[in-house]
Parts: structure tokens; C-alpha cells; sequence
């Protein structure tokens, strides 16, 4: 997969190479020379190009090559700049999928509302979840097209989930979302109403796009 | 009018004094003190210190009720990020971004920005002084 990555801080140095060891090309735009520089000598090659620059401005995006891009991922430390570099990744490039890093968990919501496809409030969190959000960005890029409103998630249960300990019967899930399956101990396994979930479950849930984050929340025992 | 001056650099703090003259309601909101200080005493308006792109700071300025916004501070990022707060989740029904880099200019207004960009203001207008000058 071609992604584009604004930002080479800490955050942006660690994706590039967790991201170009499973064999995606990375596009990396920095507007700090010095940081451009530690990328491009540490992983400057085949998978990853690195352009100095700013990620929020038209024709930077267009120097770097974000039209081959399928995946668009925002982190550096300035929401702001996160928002406007997705904006225009999103509604003038036509990249599909757009991810962005912001300092202030309030933004979550601000940026949802304008538009960012995956939003993520903390470099911890991002190391986790880019990996699972790039994959199933296919399956539900494939899902758009056939069946708008559904889309697949996939969510860790964590011990204090209300849903830990629950058969799938009683958790009451909305309609016409259902749990497609359970990796457990490493082994998949597709469930019905009796299967109780446990803690490190992995779920893969299936439903529509406005009830999931709810209960992708209650998965990961978040406040909602 | 109940109107937000996000940014108070010269321009907002100037912004400030004509809309307070012309007897709006006005609230100007900077991270900075000392921008803050530019504001002449005596001028009619409420200052909060803040960032504009916070959500709670625009709720402390009154962006709930307010009839228009001005997204003038001196960073064209934080500029498009209040006025897109103000217009999509406040519905704010007028507002106005102020945009330095012409290119990025012309994406807001096609997304629907409503926006002033004082480099092309400039160059059009040294364009036609330099016009009047030939002329004479």
C-alpha cells in the first residue's frame, strides 16, 4: 500500500518503520530539515521517500506524490496542521482513507465531525491501531461500494469491559450488527448467542457505521 | 452583531476597534498577553486568552449565540481550523477566514470557505498602482 506520512517526529519516525518492514511504500513530508534528514539516513531507500516541506500546502502534497497514495496519515504536533493536511489529502486529492494525531482528546470529535477517518488521541494508541485500521481499510473501502452503511471494526476486550465475562446473546448489540468472529489464544472462532467473551479477545464486528464506535468503545471498556 | 475576532494581531486588534465603533458586540481571543495588550484602552470588547482551536475557549467567547467569526490570527492552519468549528459544529451563520497562501485559498473556497487572502489583495493592488503609475 502507498501511504503518505506528514510528520517525521518521534511519532512519524516509528511509523515509518513499523510500516516499511510489512512492505508499504512510504511517502514521508517533514517541514524541519533536520528531521527529514534522520529519516531519509535511517530508512531512505525503495519504501521510503522523504520530501521537505509543508504538509499542508497544495503543491507540496502534489510534489510528493500524494495522488498514488491510498492510505493518508497526519501526526505531527500540531492539530491544527493534522486537520488541514487530511482535509485537503481527503476533499481535493481523493485519498480514501485519512488518519490523524491530535494532542487535544477534544479534537476527537472535531475532527470526525469535519471529516478525518480515524482519529487517535495518543502516540500509544497510534502504534496500535494503524496496523488493524490499514487492514480492514480494504474490506471496508470494498464494503462502501457494495453496502454503504456497513463496515467492519475490529476491537480488543479489555477486563473492564462492560461486555467481559458476557454470553453475545445477553450484550444486546444493535440490530443488524453482529460479531463475526473471535480470535482467542490465537485461534479464530465463529461465534453464536452462547459464546461468552472474555478478556484478550480479539473481536471482528460487522454492523453499521453509525452504532460501531459505541460499541467498539464498550469493547475497549472506553467512556462513551 | 454578537462577533468573535479570532487572532489579535494588527489586524484583529484593528478589526476589534472598528466593529466595537460601529457599536457590535465584540470578543477578540489570543494565546497572547502582549497581542492582547495591542488593544487600545478603552476599547469596548471582552479579551480571552486562549487558543482559538479550542473548543471550550470558543464556548467561554459566546460561540453558541454568536452571529459571526473572524479567523484572523497569523496562522493560516489555526484560521481554517476555527472557522470550520465555528461554521459546521456551531453553525455560525457568518463567517470569515483570513488565508495567507493563495493556493490553499482557493481549496477553502471551493470547499465553502468564505475567505480574504491579503497576499493576493496585496499583489493585485501593487499590480494596479504600478497600472496607474504607467498611465501618468
Amino acid at each position: 500500500m502507498r501511504i503518505v506520512i506528514v510528520g517525521g517526529g518521534n511519532v512519524g519516525y516509528y511509523l515509518v518503520k513499523t510500516l516499511m518492514a510489512e512492505k508499504h511504500r512510504i511517502m514521508l513530508i517533514d517541514s524541519n530539515r533536520a528531521r527529514c534528514e534522520r529519516v531519509e539516513n535511517a530508512f531512505g531507500g525503495a519504501y521510503v521517500e522523504v520530501t521537505h516541506g509543508d504538509g499542508t500546502s497544495v503543491d507540496c502534497l502534489r510534489d510528493a506524490g500524494i495522488y498514488h497514495a491510498e492510505a493518508f496519515i497526519a501526526v505531527t504536533g500540531q492539530d491544527q496542521n493534522n486537520l488541514v493536511s487530511c482535509q485537503l489529502a481527503k476533499d481535493f486529492f481523493g485519498v480514501k482513507r485519512t488518519i490523524a494525531r491530535v494532542k487535544n482528546p477534544k479534537n476527537i470529535r472535531v475532527f470526525e465531525q469535519l471529516g478525518v477517518d480515524s482519529v487517535i488521541s495518543s502516540t500509544a494508541r497510534i502504534a496500535g491501531s494503524i496496523d488493524q485500521e490499514l487492514d480492514w481499510a480494504d474490506v471496508n473501502s470494498l464494503l462502501t461500494q457494495k453496502a454503504t452503511h456497513v463496515r467492519v471494526r475490529e476491537a480488543l476486550v479489555v477486563p473492564g469491559s462492560p461486555y467481559n465475562g458476557k454470553r453475545l446473546g445477553e450484550i444486546g448489540l444493535p440490530k443488524g450488527m453482529i460479531v463475526v468472529c473471535i480470535v482467542r489464544d490465537g485461534e479464530a472462532l465463529v461465534p453464536d448467542g452462547e459464546t461468552r467473551l472474555a478478556a484478550d479477545d480479539n473481536v471482528v464486528i460487522l454492523g453499521n457505521e453509525a452504532d460501531l464506535p459505541r460499541v467498539i468503545s464498550a469493547v475497549r471498556g472506553e467512556e462513551i | 452583531m454578537y462577533i468573535i475576532i479570532a487572532g489579535c494581531g494588527k489586524i484583529g486588534a484593528n478589526l476589534v476597534k472598528k466593529l466595537s465603533n460601529d457599536g457590535h458586540d465584540v470578543v477578540v481571543i489570543d494565546p497572547s498577553e502582549e497581542n492582547l495588550s495591542q488593544l487600545e484602552n478603552g476599547t469596548n470588547c471582552l479579551a480571552i486568552t486562549g487558543m482559538p482551536i479550542d473548543e471550550d475557549i470558543l464556548k467561554s467567547a459566546g460561540i453558541e449565540h454568536a452571529d459571526a467569526l473572524c479567523a484572523v490570527s497569523s496562522d493560516d492552519n489555526v484560521n481554517i481550523m476555527t472557522a470550520q468549528i465555528a461554521r459546521q459544529l456551531y453553525h455560525v451563520p457568518r463567517v470569515v477566514t483570513r488565508c495567507y497562501d493563495p493556493g490553499k485559498d482557493e481549496v477553502l473556497q471551493q470547499m465553502g470557505l468564505c475567505t480574504v487572502c491579503p497576499t493576493m489583495l496585496t499583489v493585485e493592488r501593487i499590480g494596479l498602482l504600478l497600472g496607474e503609475t504607467e498611465e501618468n
